[in-house]
């Protein structure tokens, strides 16, 4: 593996041409997974065409740098504007933005740039030891089955987080499993709660909603603070967390690192459920569930671990098996066939080549992150110096082009507004907005692989216990509750 | 029964017989005569945008990047690719019919426009609200199992195994309400007299997936998605819904073969453009899309897809043929099969 990784990295660095590919693929993802709505996926699609004139390696290896960088690059705006730039960004924003309203911009900044190098460098490290084994185990065991058990058990401590109380807490989860409902039904394709509106058979888009619900409503809880004379601008900090309080969190990289790749490796399920999942075992492993929501380091850690931990593991079912991840994996599928190529078994045999510069330049890729990264946190954290007035304008304005340009549909407009004004709203009574964002996402992938795992089963519950991986799963989503269960009623209790 | 792609080279052997095929079919000729057409009263002088209604990575976002590209070659103008999916279609094809009818847009589209209307006439007919510039690919389905697989071979150890589950058998599909892929399902059932559990896939990866790591037992595909699992030697065909053997898939028994009557609906991708759209500047699109289709780039392209097999070319009124004929028997089908047709 050495030699092979050493002769893809003198590859990828011996070429000057293939070095410029590379650094733009570092800043481009960066800058495209940093501004909502224009994703990483919109760089990819606009740079499809131009691959054709690349070789083979080059293209893939461009698109897997901007997959990584890209993947990370939404995490800044998420913690200093509670904007995330994609939906694996979501949950950085659950604890990202509170900390930059405690002054702990820098912190939480520092915190995501590293966490995500070494989320992305021990996936590439795992991604290059050991592809076609782990690729094979997963479509092997992980059915659909197993991903709606792997999301029950996320959604089961969902409630823990950003509510007032469990109870609203599990409110806001349902209303999030609610709006998932919305739009075709993921198996049989028919149409539930569009009413007549035909844009809004493809369900609610993730994006607008999340747009929405963070930073619009957020938006509006400050204007009313200024306008009610109880403002206060969030407190500029350069100051990084130290090796010391990064080492306390050792612990939930670990294990955001093996969620982010357990996730990652599923074909079609990539980043978005692994930031979700790690921010969710952070908050179930944690003694002070309660802190989760209001500005903690270990919330940020954990998903931005998980989510660029993913990036890795997704590359494994698309190089060995042909299986793309996700959105962007899917398009590397393309770039490989534009070039006559096919990614699977085979092209490890006919183009090892490819293979070892694509591996390179995903794990220094990851490591540049760090560098640049840092480099980015010390200029950007600079923008929270704009006084809320002007701030404010922009925030909409960006995030209002970020709705519409996923999809070009003014609906999605008017899905964010609408989200804005219900999560201002849900925010005034105690709600929780990560609880709400939590249901829809987790909805949608669940409920898609809830109705296919009945399927499988001939639509015999007791079926999905006969599959080892679900059942512990599933006993443990209805442990933990049982355990919520158990701490509303006593809390309740002690309050009465 | 012969059919496989063991290794590198023996997919190579198929993409000669592949080509062998095409030249008897007429499937990659070119049937446009005129290499160049005037601009009618300067129309495009800018770029066109193609309205594509499912995501970049797939089949459409595909064939809608090669076409791009192969009209860009021929005629220098670009044209900005405008992804908009969901709903199966539905999202993209609003958007479209609420787009200038100025020839300036036009959209990609598959057979589910064509189904869609026939099970709910108020929506766009694409033979009458549309004219069809060209339909470029145009494909049959197959079943397939995993190569390794030692419970059945082909196709008539398979239908005895299933008959022996008892309904526990399942294949992967895209079986939303009224799909292509649920008819065909509907008539091989039936005609095979056997009941097979449809598990819906939505996306691609998962439903291949579901197939190599043995969480179903068999797929129904259209064999240009699959190439990469038949030359790999992951999947092979068991049988073929087509009228005919294709002469890639010549070991490959056809549904008619196998005893079951029944007209196959077919895959087919093509291009619109709005039906008041300038007359002049729709026959200026016909061109540019239909000798598009014979730009080397773009038959490169189909070639790989296995859109080659068959005659994947349809011009505007065989496309209008083609549509017309394929929303009546979904029309049959959906009365037949209770569907609430409106």
């Amino acid at each position: 593996m050495l030699d092979n990784f050493l002769t893809g990295t003198a590859t990828l660095f011996g070429d000057p041409f293939t070095v410029g590919i590379f650094i733009f693929g570092v800043i481009g993802g960066m800058l495209f997974g940093a501004i909502p709505g224009v994703s990483m996926l919109t760089l990819a699609a606009i740079l499809l065409p131009f691959t054709a004139d690349l070789s083979p390696s080059q293209g893939v290896m461009l698109f897997a740098v901007i997959y990584c960088t890209g993947t990370y690059g939404g995490a800044i705006t998420a913690i200093l504007f509670n904007i995330p730039g994609a939906p694996e960004n979501a949950p950085t924003a659950f604890d990202g933005y509170p900390m930059t309203q405690k002054g702990m911009a820098g912190k939480a900044v520092g915190a995501a740039v590293l966490c995500s190098a070494v989320g992305g460098v021990a996936s590439a490290i795992v991604m290059m030891s050991a592809t076609e084994p782990l690729a094979q185990w997963a479509i092997m065991n992980i059915g659909p089955p197993e991903i709606f058990a792997l999301v029950f058990f996320g959604l089961a401590v969902a409630s823990s987080v950003g509510g007032r109380t469990i109870w609203k807490g599990w409110l806001s989860v349902l209303l999030g499993l609610l709006i998932a409902t919305i739009g075709q039904d993921p198996v049989g394709g028919i149409n539930r709660f569009n009413f007549g509106f035909s844009d809004l058979a493809a369900g609610i888009a993730f994006v607008p909603a999340i747009l929405g619900f963070f930073a619009v409503s957020e938006i509006f809880v400050q204007a009313e603070k200024k306008v009610s004379g109880n403002y206060s601008a969030p407190k500029f900090s350069v100051d990084f967390p130290t090796f010391f309080e990064l080492w306390a969190h050792k612990i939930a990289v670990i294990r955001s690192i093996l969620v982010g790749f357990f996730c990652g490796i599923l074909p079609g399920i990539g980043a978005t459920l692994a930031a979700f999942m790690g921010y969710g075992e952070a908050v179930r492993w944690s003694k002070n569930k309660s802190d989760f929501g209001k500005g903690k380091l270990e919330g940020v850690i954990s998903s931005e671990t998980a989510n660029n931990a993913a990036t890795g593991a997704a590359m494994i079912p698309l190089l060995a098996l042909g299986l793309p991840g996700g959105a962007l994996t899917a398009m590397m599928v393309a770039v490989f066939q534009m070039h006559d190529l096919e990614p699977g078994p085979l092209v490890f045999y006919n183009s090892p080549d490819l293979i070892w510069i694509v591996f390179a330049g995903m794990f220094y890729a990851n490591l540049s992150i760090l560098f640049i990264g840092l480099l980015e946190t010390k200029t950007i954290l600079y923008l929270l110096k704009i006084p809320f007035q002007f701030l404010a304008p922009m925030i909409l304005m960006l995030a209002s082009i970020g709705a519409y340009i996923s999809r070009g549909l003014v609906l999605d407009v008017i899905v964010m507004f609408a989200a804005g004004v219900i999560g201002f709203l849900l925010r005034r009574s105690g709600y929780s907005i990560p609880g709400i964002v939590l249901g829809l996402i987790l909805g949608k992938i669940g409920e898609q692989n809830f109705a296919q795992g009945m399927q499988m089963v001939h639509y015999d519950l007791g079926t999905y216990f006969s599959r080892p991986i679900c059942t512990i799963l599933i006993i443990a989503g209805v442990l933990t509750l049982v355990k919520s269960l158990h701490s509303a009623f006593f809390a309740k209790h002690v309050e009465s | 029964m012969n059919f496989n792609f063991r290794t590198p080279i023996s997919a190579v052997v198929t993409a000669a017989a592949l080509t062998a095929f095409t030249g008897a079919a007429l499937a990659g000729e070119c049937r446009v005569s005129e290499a160049s057409m005037a601009k009618p009263g300067g129309f495009p002088d800018r770029a066109l945008t193609m309205i594509v209604p499912y995501g970049p990575g797939g089949g459409s976002g595909q064939v809608a990047a090669a076409m791009a590209e192969a009209v860009t070659e021929l005629t220098s103008v670009s044209i900005n690719r405008d992804h908009k999916p969901g709903g199966s279609g539905t999202v993209g094809m609003t958007a479209y019919m609420a787009a200038p009818a100025d020839g300036y847009t036009v959209l990609e589209h598959i057979d589910d426009a064509s189904s869609a209307h026939a099970l709910d006439s108020s929506k766009p007919n694409p033979a009458v609200d549309l004219i069809p510039l060209v339909i470029s690919q145009v494909t049959f389905s197959q079943i397939y199992i995993r190569t390794n697989e030692t419970r059945y071979t082909d196709w008539p150890s398979f239908v005895e195994w299933v008959r022996a589950q008892d309904g526990k058998a399942t294949i992967a599909n895209v079986s939303k309400e009224g799909s292509m892929e649920r008819v065909i399902m509907k008539f091989i059932t039936e005609a095979s007299d056997m009941e097979i559990q449809q598990i819906s896939f939505d996306k691609g990866a998962p439903r291949y997936g579901a197939l190599l790591g043995g969480q179903v037992d068999a797929l129904f595909e259209q064999p240009g998605d699959v190439r990469k699992f038949l030359d790999a030697d992951n999947f092979k065909p068991i049988l073929t819904v087509f009228n005919e053997r294709p002469g890639a898939f010549s070991d490959v028994p056809t549904h008619k073969e196998m005893g079951m009557d029944f007209e196959p609906l077919l895959r087919f991708r093509g291009f619109y453009v709005h039906k008041d759209a300038p007359s002049d500047r729709v026959d200026w699109l016909k061109w540019a899309f239909q000798r598009g289709y014979c730009e080397d780039s773009y038959q490169a392209f189909n070639e790989s897809k296995f859109m080659t097999v068959i005659d994947s070319y349809r011009d505007t009124d065989g496309a209008i043929e083609m549509i017309n004929g394929a929303i009546a028997q979904y029309r049959d089908v959906y009365k037949q099969m209770g569907l609430d047709v409106k």
